[in-house]
């Protein structure tokens, strides 16, 4: 895998004052980013991973820090950045006035592409909704809605893809038809950040994950060894109450003699990334 | 399609002027658009009707071109403050706008020039309506000039009240704060020579003011040239302004 950096983050801060009390939503964040993989920010509610891509895609000022975006500074040269991005936001921020179609005519006209009629039809077709083109957008399902704003988020064939929460709220099935998409994209040799609440997302598409928790990453790795450093086994025991206690080991052997030494009987499996998740941030993933 | 050599304007006023048409389509809103200065004639103008003389001219043509000020002022005005604070607050539209390559001043000239439409658009109804009420058309080329300046000033300003705005019912506030007011003590309804002196000066204040100076003349005199001097001063002090809190905007 090509190891040049294409995301370059350090020291970066932002606090928000709501009423009198000061919210440090990100406190001296670093990390870098590879071309060409697929890298999640993961983490409970308020960690900072929106926070994190809305910085990185300008739509935040940061207090301070610095950022170089395939070779742009983010500060000085945004606009060099914005045409190598593209953005699939938390909320939806489609226009339901307008079409399916008219809104990814809007889109392309502001970042240039050629062949934008061609373009419009390509992506329509890759999501599946060549046949709504010209269905107004407030007519379309939550599901519909998430898989238009990836069309339009690959319209401008943008060099990095930011996905905040992707597939928030949709069903298994197109949960599973948009991570087709992303892992295509990631094939076409572009880099893919996300956000995710969901553990299963991130083992599933992710080559590197960083963990935060309250503004800060805590842990930053490949989900094989980020599970390895939770302890690459896990033993469930559950107590008269019902309530589940889990132990994590390095070893298979130290695993089983846990749970021959508890009397209700356990069980022993290998880790997974929501134990890393939460032996590392002390809370469980929504 | 060939739109990759249009100006950078072009998409955000387009996107406007798409939404517009869709609800122009809806003969309802057609209707609800001309039943204010319907009302406003009816009242004002029939009600006193060709009875009262202002200035050597009965009250109905004295009225009409105020009502265009007043409704090209209130158009452009309102449809862009409302529409980029719900766009930025609620709707989240605004955001692909900021994460586009486009300069905050071209953000800017979208958001205006649409705004702009608007008012030209509601200036029409009335100069419509007036001509079936009145049987006179009332044009010449400085009346024109001036609803062109009326219109980008009021949606600069329109665009500076939606970005600064934190909620939908601020944007009502100043609505009922410097519009309305200004709406009903600039000369619209009545010649501001009849309004006491020491309001005057907060009246030669309001932009409106010079407007509905510069849209009842027939000719650029030298009160003319110094109310055309205002209303350009206005117009672009809104738009720097409207341009900067584009430039600064951050969520």
């Amino acid at each position: 895998m090509d190891s040049k950096l294409i995301i370059e983050v350090s020291s970066l801060k932002k606090t928000y004052t709501i009423g009198s009390k000061m919210l440090h939503a990100l406190d001296g964040v670093s990390f870098n980013v590879k071309e060409g993989i697929v890298f999640g920010l993961l983490g409970p509610n308020g960690a900072g991973k929106t926070t994190t891509i809305k910085i990185l895609t300008t739509l935040t000022k940061p207090d301070s820090g610095s950022c170089i975006i395939a070779g742009f500074d983010l500060f000085k040269e945004p606009r060099a950045i914005k045409r190598l991005i593209g953005v699939v936001p938390q909320e939806n921020n489609l226009d339901r006035e307008l079409t399916a179609k008219e809104n990814l005519l809007i889109y392309g006209m502001l970042h240039k592409v050629k062949n934008l009629s061609a373009s419009i039809d390509e992506k329509l077709s890759m999501v599946g909704l060549t046949d709504r083109k010209d269905s107004m957008v407030s007519q379309f399902s939550g599901g519909m809605q998430r898989r238009l704003l990836l069309a339009r988020a690959l319209l401008p064939e943008p060099k990095i893809l930011f996905l905040d929460e992707p597939t928030i709220g949709l069903d298994p099935q197109i949960r599973r038809q948009l991570w087709d998409v992303i892992r295509k994209t990631k094939i076409e040799g572009r880099t893919v950040m996300l956000t995710t609440h969901y553990i299963e997302e991130a083992e599933a598409l992710c080559d590197t994950v960083a963990i935060m928790s309250q503004g800060n990453i805590i842990a930053l790795d490949s989900p094989d060894n980020l599970k390895r450093l939770a302890g690459e086994y896990v033993v469930d025991a559950i107590d008269e109450t019902g309530r589940l206690t889990q132990y994590m080991y390095k070893t298979h052997e130290d695993a089983l003699q846990r749970a021959r030494e508890i009397q209700n009987g356990a069980k022993v499996r290998r880790s997974n990334l929501e134990d890393a998740f939460v032996k590392l941030t002390g809370k469980r993933p929504e | 399609m060939t739109f990759k050599d249009c100006p950078n304007w072009y998409p955000i006023f387009l996107r406007e002027m798409l939404m517009f048409r869709r609800k122009l389509i809806k003969m309802g809103y057609l209707f609800s658009a001309m039943i204010v200065p319907v009302i406003y004639l009816a009242t004002f103008g029939l009600g006193l009707g060709k009875s009262v003389r202002i200035e050597g001219t009965d009250y109905l043509t004295y009225l009409i071109p105020g009502l265009v000020a007043m409704s090209s002022m209130t158009n452009s005005y309102t449809w862009v403050a409302t529409a980029l604070n719900l766009n930025r607050i609620y709707f989240k539209t605004f955001q692909i706008f900021v994460q586009a390559p486009v300069s905050p001043f071209s953000i800017m000239i979208g958001q205006v020039l649409a705004g702009m439409v608007k008012g030209l658009f509601a200036s029409l109804l009335i100069l419509t309506v007036g001509f079936i009420a009145s049987g006179t058309l009332y044009f010449t080329p400085l009346f024109f000039v001036t609803l062109l300046i009326n219109c980008f000033m009021f949606a600069s300003l329109g665009v500076i009240t939606g970005m600064m705005t934190s909620s939908h019912e601020d944007t009502s506030t100043y609505n009922n704060f410097f519009i309305i007011p200004m709406a009903f003590f600039s000369g619209t309804f009545f010649p501001i020579d009849r309004i006491p002196e020491g309001l005057k000066a907060l009246v030669y204040i309001f932009p409106l003011t010079h407007t509905n100076i510069l849209m009842r003349k027939d000719y650029l005199d030298l009160s003319g040239i110094i109310s055309l001097i205002i209303i350009i001063s206005y117009a672009t002090l809104f738009f720097v302004i409207g341009s900067r809190l584009i430039r600064q905007y951050s969520e």
